[in-house]
């Protein structure tokens, strides 16, 4: 099994009296990208600032692609790249200029060599016709699509992105999304954080949800789903008969409740664990009720992050 | 997990390949505005150099001498922009990074904090270094024709060039602190003009010590050769009589001294700046290292003081005297020193030692917010205690140690001054060390106490109402009327910063001043030590529960 490329062990992270991220423990595979999902104040950047040795934790272990960040911040900053929420840029650069001065901090070999590797960003991240354009005249999509070039320069093996996709538009969204996968299958890691979350349940592997500091669930995009859902399952029947006759077989038994009926598919809530579920499964085929698709529908993204805002709320 | 292989960074010595001082080099030598500044600083430069020459050259007819007249005011001009200018651009460059955002980029850059503080230091005032370098050739053909000894002019040079890494250091640490870059910018190049307006006086009554952080001492041994041979002669003569640098029983050239001292207050810079970007929300000293340097202060004040005491060169009037003795009263054959000059000294000394105390107390005393997190990560290691050394660690017993240091040395300047030759009818009180001790422990725990139970804010209110408007509404009073001068005194008298000024003039003498005066500071100043005391151990027990609830606070995980 490869080394995974951050873990992070029992990370706690105050301001004052405020725990901003409450000994959070986690580990996230190489080569893939991970998602950090979480509303306002969830303890994302504070995390991803530890992570990147922008700040000192009040305690914990980190280790990012095999170094101890805290004994090895030099080697581990070697190797990893960060693209801040509301990237900046400085005034005073053009943006070869920013590049190239980044590809130089890290070591990336003479002027021509560097050159070519910082042509190689802008064209990736659409920006090259603009490479001798200051970089304070760029829009905020463009400045986002720069930084994100500068985090790839040095061809990173983990990639920690703040909310990466904010400014861009659809098209911009999309190719970063696709230029992200494409380095996950390289074999990069690419931890990102966003509030568009049917986006980051598209792009990543896997995922954790935090909330007021704390790691609700974390694991593949079903497994959180389930993790954070209700104790009741949205389930439906699709039947080749007739639906009503469904509906009628299902209302008054254990565990179902909220039946509608959409056509030929039934959608119902139930209260039980899978055994229960396969059990309701068999006695609707042994009923000779024609079915034709049994499906979960678990809860969106969407649903379980508002549900977890609005709790914040009540709170 | 073990760790991979170590990759190696850049060395910080490669400063020509250092990134950081490259990218300015790009930004701040760009042709068109770096040909502006070049364009003007020649046209200063040569208009100095051709207006000196030219008004002197129909009154000095020798070639050598007139060669020799543009140096000096070439000297202030090259001041004005490495050290004026380059230590703003330092302070500014470095807050304006912060203010973008995009010092973060630089923190995660994988470079040695080391190479980073010489990156800076040398990058973010390259084009002052530029404009500075297109003045030399100037001064090198005034040089070459005054035929000026390169022996004096590598010595000032030298010091030249240290001074300006001192105060660009100096302006990157003011940067670093500050959030607003024209802010930044004042307050560096102000404090450069302090160093060259008022620490010049203060060195003059006793702190020796503070001219050899300027360029002065070199300057003054070295300008006989910098001005026409007639007059440089007469200031050579007079030159003869100007004490070498003494520290303690060596004798040093004035050169060596300053690079020296300058040196080691770099070096202290350089350490606050490493401490930071290794870490960018540490103190800028460890406890260890502010204590030292408090101490280190102590020995170059006294070791820069006394051996000028039994000749009297330590004593202000000394120098008017020699100067301008006959002019100022002819009848005088034999100068001595005045009562007042050492209460004045003493006073001063005191001041200096009570602001260096509470400057590295503000720097070492940790705020509320630390000390939580300092317990959190100490309980989750299983400590019970603090480690002694940490940030977040009291500073108390180094307030303490350097209240001890202060007042130990501030007791030996005062003893060796009244024990001199001469004040043979002066003594010092019974209960001089102990006040001493009392004034800056009282200042400095406080001060201490203060920080680490209320924060920074309120600490800040409690100076200006404790400590400014005091003074203020008392000097308002000592103006208004000759009958307020003893309510005055009382009122001035509860600011902390007073208390070495009234104290001195308690330990011996108060001759010379006004008798409602004479009679209000022994009392006002013995009355607010009294006061000060147990405000400090008020305030003490205060930052003893406040401690203990910050660790109590720190148990609920």
């Amino acid at each position: 099994m490869s080394e995974p490329a951050i873990e992070i062990k029992d990370l706690r992270v105050d301001y004052g009296d405020f725990v901003a991220v409450n000994d959070i423990s986690l580990t996230i595979p190489s080569g893939v990208v991970y998602g950090l999902v979480g509303p306002n104040g969830a303890g994302k950047t504070s995390t991803f600032k530890v992570l990147t040795t922008l700040m000192e934790p009040t305690y914990g272990e980190v280790n990012v692609a095999g170094f101890d960040i805290f004994e090895s911040a030099e080697e581990a900053r070697r190797v990893m790249a960060y693209m801040p929420d509301l990237a900046p840029v400085p005034s005073d650069l053009k943006l070869w200029e920013f590049l190239d001065f980044h590809a130089d901090t890290h070591r990336m070999g003479r002027a021509k060599a560097r050159r070519e590797r910082v042509e190689e960003c802008l064209r990736i991240v659409n920006l090259y016709e603009k490479r001798s354009a200051w970089c304070k005249e760029l829009s905020r999509g463009q400045t986002q699509r720069l930084v994100l070039a500068k985090t790839l320069l040095h061809r990173p093996k983990i990639l920690i992105l703040d909310e990466p996709a904010s400014g861009l538009d659809p098209l911009s969204r999309r190719e970063m999304r696709i230029a992200l996968q494409a380095l996950a299958a390289d074999g990069a890691t690419v931890v990102v954080s966003s509030h568009i979350l049917s986006e980051l349940a598209e792009m990543c592997s896997s995922l954790c949800v935090m909330n007021q500091g704390e790691l609700l669930a974390s694991g593949t995009a079903d497994e959180v789903r389930r993790a954070l859902g209700r104790a009741e399952r949205n389930l439906s029947v699709v039947t080749f008969g007739d639906s009503k006759k469904v509906e009628s077989w299902l209302e008054g038994r254990m565990g179902v409740s909220d039946l509608k009926v959409d056509g030929s598919r039934v959608g119902f809530q139930f209260l039980g664990g899978e055994e229960e579920q396969e059990k309701l499964l068999v006695e609707l085929v042994s009923a000779g009720l024609k079915v034709c698709a049994f499906e979960e529908e678990s809860s969106s993204f969407e649903e379980i992050l508002v549900r977890v805002a609005k709790g914040n709320r009540e709170v | 997990m073990k760790g991979r292989k170590k990759l190696k960074p850049l060395p910080a010595w490669m400063i020509w390949a250092n990134p950081i001082l490259k990218r300015y080099a790009r930004s701040r030598l760009r042709p068109a505005s770096l040909g502006v500044a070049l364009l003007m600083t020649i046209l200063v430069a040569g208009f100095f150099f051709f207006l000196a020459r030219e008004t002197t050259a129909r009154a000095i007819q020798n070639p050598i001498d007139v060669g020799r007249i543009p140096l000096i005011p070439l000297l202030i001009l090259q001041g004005l922009i490495l050290f004026g200018l380059g230590t703003g651009q330092a302070a500014a460059g470095i807050t304006t990074e912060a203010d973008e955002g995009v010092i973060d980029y630089q923190r995660l850059a994988p470079m040695t904090p080391f190479a980073k503080v010489l990156g800076y230091l040398f990058g973010l005032p390259i084009r002052e270094w530029i404009l500075f370098l297109a003045t030399i050739p100037f001064t090198g053909y005034s040089i070459w024709k005054g035929q000026v000894p390169l022996n004096g002019v590598l010595q000032l040079y030298a010091v030249f060039f240290m001074a300006a890494i001192l105060y660009h250091l100096t302006g990157l640490v003011a940067g670093s602190v500050m959030k607003n870059r024209r802010w930044a910018f004042l307050t560096s190049t102000g404090l450069v003009m302090f160093l060259y307006l008022i620490i010049p006086q203060a060195a003059k009554f006793g702190l020796v010590y503070l001219k050899y952080v300027t360029i002065y001492p070199v300057f003054n041994e070295v300008y006989p050769s910098l001005i026409p041979r007639p007059l440089g002669d007469a200031a050579e003569v007079f030159n003869t009589i100007i004490p070498p640098a003494k520290f303690f029983g060596l004798n040093f050239p004035q050169y060596v001294f300053t690079l020296i001292s300058q040196g080691v207050l770099s070096l202290a810079m350089v350490m606050m700046l490493w401490r930071r970007w290794r870490k960018a929300d540490c103190h800028l000293l460890g406890k260890f290292t502010a204590t030292g340097l408090f101490g280190w202060l102590q020995m170059m004040l006294l070791g820069n003081a006394l051996p000028l005491m039994d000749s009297g060169d330590l004593f202000p009037s000394r120098e008017l005297d020699r100067r301008f003795g006959r002019l100022i009263n002819p009848d005088i054959q034999f100068w001595s020193p005045k009562t007042w000059e050492a209460t004045v000294m003493i006073g001063i000394y005191g001041l200096v030692t009570l602001a260096s105390l509470w400057w590295l107390t503000f720097i070492i005393s940790p705020e509320l917010h630390g000390q939580v997190r300092g317990w959190r990560r100490a309980r989750k290691l299983g400590h019970s205690k603090l480690p002694v050394l940490s940030d977040a660690a009291t500073s108390v017993p180094w307030v303490l140690t350097m209240s001890v240091m202060g007042a130990a040395g501030w007791f030996i300047f005062g003893r060796t001054l009244i024990e001199s030759h001469w004040y043979p009818e002066l003594s010092l009180l019974v209960v001089t060390p102990m006040a001493m001790f009392s004034i800056l422990l009282c200042g400095g725990l406080g001060m201490a106490a203060l920080l680490e139970s209320v924060g920074r804010k309120v600490t800040g209110l409690v100076v200006i109402l404790g400590g400014i408007l005091p003074v203020m509404l008392g000097v308002i009073l000592a103006v208004s009327s000759d009958d307020s001068i003893a309510l005055a005194v009382w009122l001035a008298g509860i600011c902390p910063v007073s208390w070495p000024v009234y104290g001195s003039g308690v330990f011996l003498s108060e001759e010379g001043m006004p008798r409602d005066v004479a009679r209000a500071v022994p009392n006002a100043f013995w009355f607010w030590q009294g006061a000060g005391a147990i405000l400090t151990v008020w305030l003490l027990s205060k930052l003893r529960s406040a401690r203990k609830r910050v660790s109590n606070l720190s148990k609920e995980f």
